[in-house]
């Protein structure tokens, strides 16, 4: 087989840290080959793909050093983030970005941007298309679309799918299997259901950026399984053995004391004066867990802003017993978990982040003290209390705005796709911390789209189509559990 | 929001010509003197962005709005309080005089022409036609040209982190904070994240840029290529016969006599 790209005793640093992120990291890639770099987050596997591409140290300076290295000579890159990796405004202007780099001559554009655009399934009505308008899938469509106008021999996948819902990353695969059938690919993803039958090979990484195995796939998923539950890697099956492992513990208890703690009756919420969410009558109690699901677009978000009174509402709303016009002080009963945690953040350490909201209120020190101690130690953070809060890695950031925003026992909580590009560990702890709350008596209402939560966690599930709750459907806990119990066996 | 518009011959005129006509006009209007010509030349400049710029009506008078106002606070300032022999008016700090009233029209007049030239520019000017024919007229380099046109993709996305930030102040009770020192508090609250997001976001569209192969040579074909037309030369001939005929109007028909 003949190489296309390889690197041998790469040696590389972060300025500022203070280990190496690769020691003499030797690895190669074959031509026409599929493989999946598979690792705990932060072990270097982007990086390594930034090397292999060259764009470190050209546009990413990096200090590095290395035996041996080749880059193939063509090759495009699929990013993380939908927004932040095109520079043109409009969707053809951002292909015809890409020829122009090229030198394509003006007369073979407009046929190219089409061809492209028709091959990545991006169906747009007129080609001059705002890049603002598109979706998160279609924007990584785009982007697939933009990489392909370079003619690559290699692409290199930086998680491309990251920040997409479950259809949007079923799309986003469909279109790189069909497009990358003669090509090298090479993958970093922490979402592997719709990977694995793609590709051939997975390289696996350990915290030390190390390659603990390198070799054919069904090989490696056997033989490793284990390592990779503990570094949280998302294998196929990861929930069924959590579930087997756990299930018996849980039990269902009911907190009907006292009525409804929030009331809603021909709600709507509104955004530039459009209607955006209508709920015709809903009525939550203290213990519950409801999981929000919808496509994307549907209202999800929208209803929590609208129950959070960040956006315009009329009709009828009760919170507490009290109509929400009277509520003085919303955020003493409820709390709000935003998506991206860093815009959550007001101190200058996670001490004082999560004793901010009682330093506000002026408690005694010795209570906040304690109670922000408990918290540390309950979300793990204990280690890094005096850190600020940007230089936490992602799952800690999100722990911390979880703490953050529940130290003062709100009855409460709402949370916006809070296990979002995590890990399973980090979706596990987080999921256990929010039953835990839950069977004190706290409400727990979140938008998600994974399915295993819904079915796993909650005990009521909201369906929202089209700015209208359409479904209400309680579920028994009990009976979740037993019915998987039965299926595994 | 949704600014289009529909197209007129002023938008098919070369990005760089129409920028460059623009600014000549600004420097003609600093040394007019005269004020019977300037309103003459107001005139014709407010007759094309009225009528041409391809916006409804009801958005051009929107936009009118502050500029009424800056037209009456310049000229007010210079009107109230200037100085001059011969005296119209008196009352307390406030004189106006003939000479005064004169001077104030011409300044209010000048910042009206400089605003109208201005929004008639960029009401009829795509920002990315104008950097892709300052490239092609004006040899800017292209590393120069891409970068703002990556930046300005980012001011939206900052406005929706902005919105975000405010509620997530709100749920941690920031808002509630009273006083000077919350005051920078808050400034900080808001600007760290807001900043580090943009920092982080456009360092990923450089090295996203550099991965779509992009580079500072000059021999890179485009996308729009701009030349010069019938519409340009229509261009720089309404100015130079709004400049003489306004000239020739101003002498022989003067509204006001100085």
């Amino acid at each position: 087989m003949e190489r296309i790209a390889f690197v041998e005793k790469l040696r590389l640093k972060f300025p500022g840290d203070e280990s190496l992120i690769f020691k003499d990291l030797s690895v190669s890639f074959d031509k026409g080959e599929k493989v999946l770099l598979l690792g705990p987050s932060g072990c270097g596997k982007s990086t390594l793909l930034q090397v292999l591409s060259g764009l470190i140290p050209h546009s990413i300076e990096v200090p590095m050093k290395a035996k041996e290295l080749e880059s193939p000579s063509s090759w495009g890159y699929v990013f993380q983030d939908p927004d932040s990796q095109f520079c043109m405004p409009f969707a053809d202007e951002e292909i015809a970005f890409v020829l122009e780099n090229l030198s394509v001559p003006k007369q073979q554009m407009n046929e190219r941007i089409h061809n492209h655009i028709r091959q990545v399934g991006l169906h747009l009505d007129d080609i001059h298309t705002s890049i603002d308008t598109l979706s998160g899938g279609m924007k990584q469509r785009l982007a697939i679309a933009s990489v392909l106008a370079l003619e690559p021999e290699v692409i290199f996948l930086d998680e491309p799918t990251a920040m997409l819902d479950p259809v949007g990353t079923k799309e986003i695969w469909d279109v790189l299997k069909e497009i990358g059938k003669d090509k090298t690919v090479i993958i970093v993803e922490h979402k592997i259901d719709h990977v694995l039958e793609f590709i051939e090979r997975i390289v696996l990484f350990n915290d030390n950026g190390q390659i603990i195995a390198d070799g054919p796939k069904d090989i490696i998923l056997s033989l490793y399984k284990n390592k990779m539950k503990e570094h949280g890697i998302w294998f196929p099956g990861v929930w069924d053995e959590y579930i087997h492992d756990h299930a018996p513990i849980r039990e269902q208890r009911e907190f009907n004391d006292g009525g409804p703690i929030m009331q809603m009756q021909g709600f709507r919420g509104f955004r530039k004066k459009e209607e955006k969410i209508m709920v015709e009558e809903l009525q939550i109690h203290s213990g519950e867990w409801i999981v929000i699901r919808g496509e994307n677009g549907a209202g999800k978000s929208t209803l929590l802003h609208a129950l959070m009174q960040f956006i315009k509402t009329n009709g009828y709303y009760e919170l507490m017993g009290t109509s929400i016009k009277k509520v003085k002080n919303l955020t003493d009963n409820m709390t709000f978990v935003f998506q991206n945690p860093e815009f959550q953040f007001v101190a200058n350490s996670v001490y004082e982040e999560i004793a901010y909201s009682l330093r506000i209120d002026k408690k005694p020190p010795q209570e906040i003290e304690e109670r922000v101690h408990a918290l540390l130690e309950v979300f793990h953070l204990t280690a890094h209390r005096d850190k600020h809060p940007f230089q936490l890695s992602m799952g800690q950031k999100r722990r911390l705005s979880v703490a953050a925003s529940i130290v003062k026992e709100k009855k409460i909580i709402l949370l916006d796709e809070p296990t979002f590009g995590q890990d399973s560990k980090n979706t596990f702890a987080l999921l256990e911390w929010f039953e835990e709350y839950r069977k004190r008596g706290i409400t727990v209402i979140m938008v998600t789209h994974d399915d295993h939560i819904s079915k796993n966690f909650a005990t009521r599930i909201w369906t929202v189509k089209d700015g209208k709750v359409i479904s209400d459907e309680k579920i028994s806990k009990q009976l979740a559990f037993l019915e998987t119990e039965v299926l595994s066996l | 929001m949704n600014v289009s518009s529909a197209e007129t011959w002023l938008h098919k005129i070369n990005p760089s010509l129409k920028l460059f006509v623009l600014i000549v006009l600004c420097m003609v209007a600093l040394f007019i003197k005269d004020l019977n010509y300037m309103i003459n030349v107001t005139m014709g400049v407010l007759l094309l962005f009225l009528c041409f710029s391809g916006h409804p009506l009801n958005r051009i008078l929107l936009l009118s709005i502050p500029f009424c106002f800056i037209f009456l606070s310049t000229s007010s300032a210079m009107i109230l309080f200037g100085q001059g022999e011969t005296l119209w008016f008196k009352w307390g700090l406030i004189s106006i005089t003939e000479e005064s009233f004169m001077r104030g029209l011409l300044v209010g007049f000048r910042a009206l022409l400089f605003a109208v030239l201005g929004l008639t520019f960029s009401l009829t000017t795509r920002p990315v036609n104008l950097f892709y024919s300052l490239m092609q007229q004006v040899k800017l380099k292209p590393k120069y040209a891409y970068s703002f046109m990556a930046a300005l993709r980012l001011i939206p996305i900052m406005l929706e982190e902005f919105q975000t930030i405010r509620n997530a102040m709100r749920v941690r009770g920031v808002e509630r904070k009273k006083g000077i020192r919350s005051l920078y508090f808050k400034m900080k609250a808001y600007s760290i994240p807001l900043l580090s997001g943009s920092i982080r976001r456009a360092h990923r569209i450089a090295v996203a840029m550099e991965a779509k192969r992009f580079s500072d040579t000059r021999n890179r074909t485009y996308y729009y290529e701009f030349g010069f037309s019938k519409n340009d030369h229509g261009f720089i001939l309404y100015f130079v016969i709004l400049l003489l005929a306004g000239l020739y109007l101003s002498v022989q028909f003067p509204y006001l006599s100085i």
